[in-house]
């Protein structure tokens, strides 16, 4: 099985769909000539030409709305927004606009539109442009909000996000673009709402998405060395969620642990400690731990960026939080 | 226009209290400010003043029973005022209450449900502090068992009280392990001892309970003691003559109020020792404010004596005939519990000559003192017999190592046995 | 700017037509002023008396396959674009035969079938949608084109801009329709516009444009033909202005504070499309009434219909949120 990093992961779900379908093309800001800033759609000008990878202006509204106008006459548009901060540009037309055409239509029509963005900090960009904003759309009926944590994932649920007739919000993470991984040629349709248990174990679940996911991996390892035993549970859809997996994760373990690279408050980790509440009450044998962002924009300085974002000791520490004795 | 009068806080951190005794009856003139009822918080017993002035029209709240901090007690009014009231009384009728009044009863809609998982805690906090008394009772805190959701559902399951658990969790929840512990355990420790046993049940007071639980907490600092024995030869003689100087009726200088004066003066020289631990600092204090332990029925209390680096062994000896007095008397009130900086026990008068205290958080140090003894001694290589006390500082090695603790003992010792150093 | 094309082939028939189906529309209208006055309708409702000729002269242009997207004024719209009145009524009556099965409303209308891709409460909304379905219609090589219907309210917004802007970039069949009836809501044009001739909005885009006399429906209609023909033969989108007023409030119940009524008054007599085409047409009385008999016929119809219909069930509210 050919070892390929994420971005060649999220390239390679494009570049399947649109030599099989006609109706797949990509817009947005720099993704032709230039491949896009973080390069994920670099040589795909060169095999589909202009018509089919189009750069766009400046103009996020547009980017988006003129791909639900094509998604509703039966295209499948995948549009770039360069950055997740940039997204807010064009919250109206993908929260007021592409969530709610079907639904206001009564079921006439459908919007399979895929917005494709990234984020993430770690390497100074400041407040504008490594947030991680995806907690902002799990809150709109009508979407849909993919998460991939891997290049199998980022390839495999792209593909399906084409081909589901929804619109659906799918994040990249910056840093995990030259992160490799197996991934076989044929691509695979993953249903949403299936989580990925990247690891199991008894004694305490930890929920992670996107970079945790791996932070979480690396502390696994680390306090398995101390006898603990951790799940780690990647929800890989954010919406719809995995309720059935989760919850039967944490009646396993009967802790929970919650970590993102998004702030803590309000955030996606905040709706799973609801669901698991609901759910696992009575599995429950510590109140559940979050562990994301701290309050703050995103600093420039190096050494307060890292203070802020969440790290591997921070998803140790909440683990053993949950273990505690006095 | 009647007033329904609701139980007061009288201190930080009180909740709830338990009327001793009414002081009135229904039917009765009571002035504002006339003590109404004697009650019992978690620290002191002590009478309560009415806030308003008229006729006790109706007392909501029976003797014994535990009320939340603003739940209505009684209702004041004038007289031939009908009550109507709200919320009526939630004790069950007292035993010699007349059945046909609690029937009349004009509102007699049922007694305000109370959580039974709130009832169940309360239950607990005292069974459990009867069971085991050795383990830590934090899990009971404020009348609520903690104990994680699973460890309910398998303590359900299981069938297992969880009052007796022990709670290993953070603040003493009660988690799944300790379930599983306590299930595995004999029997006998998972169930409640057959009355029939010939052994007499006696609920806590809520002076008992807070002991239990202060105690249990207290025990959780890291404790170390060291002991010197002071020669009291020259302590007897300025006692004597304190004695001689002491007006007739005036307090009587005691031991204690020496020790009193002269730990407040070292404390001030070792200002580590006088100082509150506090989780991630440690306080110290410019003054010394000397807690003594008081022993009462079933019990004991530490009242304060302030500022004692700055008052005469005179002085000291009226205050502490004070408290103590008013301890025996059960007029405390809450400020006199609070403020202390240091704490010394002496169990001389028991004839016990050495012991170990456990700490008073968050001060970080307490002083056992025991009797003093006429003892054979080497002194110079002659054999001598002196007066002596021995006495064993405890303290929270959190805060306080054994250098400072020793410097400052070692400075107690000097002033004991000069106390001319002291001034 | 270019002259607007001269339709020779327009008969006394098809006028009289249009006449037929603008009046319709007036009476419809009319009909929802009425039935929420009553008490009937729910819901927040905006009719479009004094902008028929706009719709009708626009639609008559377009072939089966086109699509348009409305805004929040769109009952002449999606009438004009061949949305029943009873399917639109029952919409407004909220029932499952409605032309959005009762989860729309009267700002939300959809009619896949019939061409009306959306309707839009948000101002410019709908814009870039119409840019994308253009767009698609470009990159399938079909010779449909996509209009979008917007008030001058709309060219502050930035969606107007965007799409007109990206549209011209990438030549795609679409006509932006501007019905510049001189108010964004109550808010005056010289309030708001800081240019008086709405022309101007697409000299940055250099976009073809158009304008004409919204109230004359003959005018409307030889423009969005020569529109359509521009922008189906792949020579980019037109920007067709049509000068129009709204001769009602912006809302029905709007107690109209922010305009003399007088200038209403004198709109009405002088700016109403329908007595303008009547009088060109020379219409009998006889003739007339006629036309009114069969319009209220059908729009009585319609609220006959719409109080039959069905009621959804509350749970349906849990369906049609995702495909």
């Amino acid at each position: 099985m050919p070892e390929i990093s994420y971005r060649e992961a999220v390239r390679d779900a494009m570049v399947q769909a649109m030599r099989s379908d006609p109706d797949v093309f990509i817009m947005g800001e720099d993704i032709a000539e230039m491949g896009g800033s973080m390069g994920v759609t670099q040589g795909m000008l060169q095999e589909f030409g202009s018509e089919r990878v189009r750069n766009t202006p400046i103009s996020e509204m547009a980017i988006v709305g003129s791909g639900i106008g094509a998604a509703i006459q039966g295209m499948r548009p995948i549009v770039e927004i360069m950055y997740q901060d940039f997204t807010t540009l064009a919250m109206e037309q993908i929260v007021n606009q592409a969530a709610k055409h079907r639904y206001m239509s009564g079921g006439q029509l459908k919007v399979p539109l895929t917005i494709r963005t990234q984020g993430g900090a770690g390497w100074s960009p400041g407040a504008q442009h490594a947030q991680q904003l995806e907690a902002w759309f799990v809150h709109v009926p009508g979407l849909k909000v993919v998460f991939p944590s891997i290049p199998i994932d980022a390839r495999d649920l792209l593909w399906s996000s084409i081909y589901d007739d929804n619109p659906v919000l799918f994040f990249e993470h910056r840093l995990l673009y030259p992160v490799k991984g197996e991934v076989p040629e044929e691509p695979k349709s993953l249903e949403f709402g299936k989580a990925r248990v990247h690891r199991e174990g008894d004694d305490v679940t930890v929920v992670a998405t996107g970079r945790l996911v791996h932070e979480s991996l690396k502390a696994a390892t680390e306090l398995e060395a101390e006898g603990i035993s951790v799940e780690v549970w990647d929800p890989r859809t954010l919406l719809p969620l995995d309720e059935e997996s989760l919850i039967a994760s944490v009646k396993k373990t009967s802790r929970c642990v919650v970590a993102h690279e998004a702030v803590t408050r309000m955030g996606w980790g905040a709706e799973i400690a609801a669901v698991v509440q609901e759910e696992a009450f009575d599995y429950l044998d510590a109140p559940i731990q979050r562990v994301g962002s701290k309050f703050a924009p995103l600093p420039f300085a190096p050494v307060m960026e890292q203070y802020v974002v969440p790290h591997k000791e921070d998803v140790t520490a909440a683990v053993r939080r949950t273990l505690e004795r006095s | 226009m009647s007033t329904e009068v609701t139980l007061p806080r009288l201190g930080q951190g009180m909740e709830s209290g338990t009327i001793v005794r009414w002081l009135k009856a229904e039917g009765d003139t009571v002035a504002q400010d006339e003590p109404l009822y004697e009650l019992d918080t978690e620290k002191v017993t002590q009478e309560v003043e009415s806030p308003v002035a008229g006729v006790l029209l109706r007392i909501l709240a029976g003797e014994g029973e535990e009320i939340e901090v603003g739940r209505a007690i009684c209702v004041i009014g004038e007289a031939g005022e009908e009550v109507t009231v709200e919320a009526p009384p939630v004790s069950p009728v007292p035993a010699d209450a007349d059945p046909a009044l609690a029937e009349s009863a004009e509102v007699p809609a049922p007694a305000p449900a109370q959580e039974p998982e709130r009832d169940e805690g309360r239950e607990a906090a005292a069974a459990k502090a009867d069971a085991e008394p050795a383990s830590s009772t934090a899990a009971d805190e404020g009348g609520r068992l903690k104990a994680s959701p699973l460890a309910r559902r398998m303590a359900r399951e299981r069938d297992i009280d969880l009052r007796r658990v022990v709670g290993t969790g953070p603040d003493s929840r009660i988690v799944a392990e300790d379930v599983e512990r306590a299930a595995a355990a004999p029997a006998w420790e998972a169930k409640p001892v057959p009355v029939t046993a010939g052994s007499e049940v006696l609920p806590l007071t809520s002076v008992r309970r807070t002991i239990a639980r202060r105690l249990s907490e207290a025990w959780q600092a890291p404790h170390f003691a060291i002991s010197m024995t002071a020669d009291m030869t020259r302590a007897i003689e300025l006692r004597e003559r304190l004695l001689e100087l002491t007006p007739e009726g005036a307090p009587r200088p005691t031991y204690s109020d020496i020790l009193t004066k002269v730990s407040a003066v070292a404390l001030l020289r070792h200002p580590g020792m006088n100082a509150h631990y506090e989780g991630d600092q440690v306080r110290l204090f410019s003054t010394a404010n000397v807690g003594l332990a008081v022993a009462i029925p079933n019990g004991l209390v530490v009242p304060v004596i302030r500022h004692c680096e700055a008052q005469s062994i005179p002085e000291i000896a009226g205050a502490r005939a004070d408290i103590v007095a008013r301890t025996r008397e059960n007029r405390l009130t809450p400020d006199d519990l609070e403020g202390g900086t240091f704490t010394i026990s002496n169990l001389g008068m028991f004839e016990v000559e050495r012991f170990f205290a456990v700490l008073n958080p968050p001060q970080v140090g307490i002083l056992a003192t025991g009797a003093i003894q006429e003892q054979v001694v080497a002194i110079d290589g002659e054999v001598a017999v002196r007066s002596r006390m021995e006495m064993t500082l405890s303290c929270d090695h959190r805060a306080v190592d054994g250098a400072t603790a020793s410097d400052f003992l070692r400075t107690l010792k000097q002033f004991l046995e000069d106390p001319g150093l002291a001034l | 700017m270019a002259p607007v094309a001269q339709n020779q082939a327009l008969t006394r028939e098809q006028l009289v037509g249009f006449l037929q189906e603008m009046l319709l529309i007036r009476r419809f209208e009319e009909k929802v002023e009425e039935r929420f006055r009553a008490g009937d309708l729910a819901g927040f409702l905006h009719v479009a008396i004094g902008q028929e000729a706009i719709a009708i002269g626009v639609c008559r242009a377009l072939e089966a396959d086109d699509v348009i997207a409305s805004t929040h004024r769109a009952h002449a719209h999606a009438l004009a674009i061949g949305t029943t009145p009873n399917a639109l009524m029952a919409e407004l009556y909220g029932k499952v035969e409605g032309c959005s099965r009762g989860y729309g409303g009267s700002m939300h209308l959809y009619d896949l079938e019939h061409g009306l891709m959306g309707a839009n409460a948000v101002v410019g909304g709908g814009l870039p949608a119409i840019t994308g379905a253009a767009l698609s219609f470009k990159l399938r090589a079909e010779p449909r084109v996509a209009v979008a219907f917007f008030g001058d309210g709309a060219t502050n917004i930035g969606t107007f801009h965007e799409s007109m802007n990206l549209a011209q970039l990438w030549k795609v069949p679409a006509v932006f329709v501007c019905e510049n009836n001189g108010y964004a809501e109550s808010t005056p044009a010289w309030q708001q516009l800081p240019i008086d001739d709405m022309s101007k909005r697409a000299l940055a885009y250099g976009m073809h444009t158009i304008v004409v006399d919204g109230q004359d429906v003959e005018e409307v209609h030889g423009a969005a033909l020569e529109a359509r023909r521009y922008a189906v033969e792949g020579n980019g989108p037109v920007y067709l202005v049509a000068n129009t007023y709204r001769l009602t409030g912006h809302y029905v119940g709007d107690p109209q504070v922010y305009r003399p009524r007088e200038e209403i008054r004198e709109a009405r007599q002088t700016q109403d499309p329908l007595e303008k085409l009547r009088a060109t047409l020379d219409v009998s009385d006889g003739d007339w009434e006629e036309m009114e008999r069969a319009a209220v016929q059908v729009v009585e119809g319609s609220v006959e219909f719409a109080k039959n219909g069905t009621d959804p069930r509350p749970e349906d509210a849990m369906k049609n949120i995702y495909a």
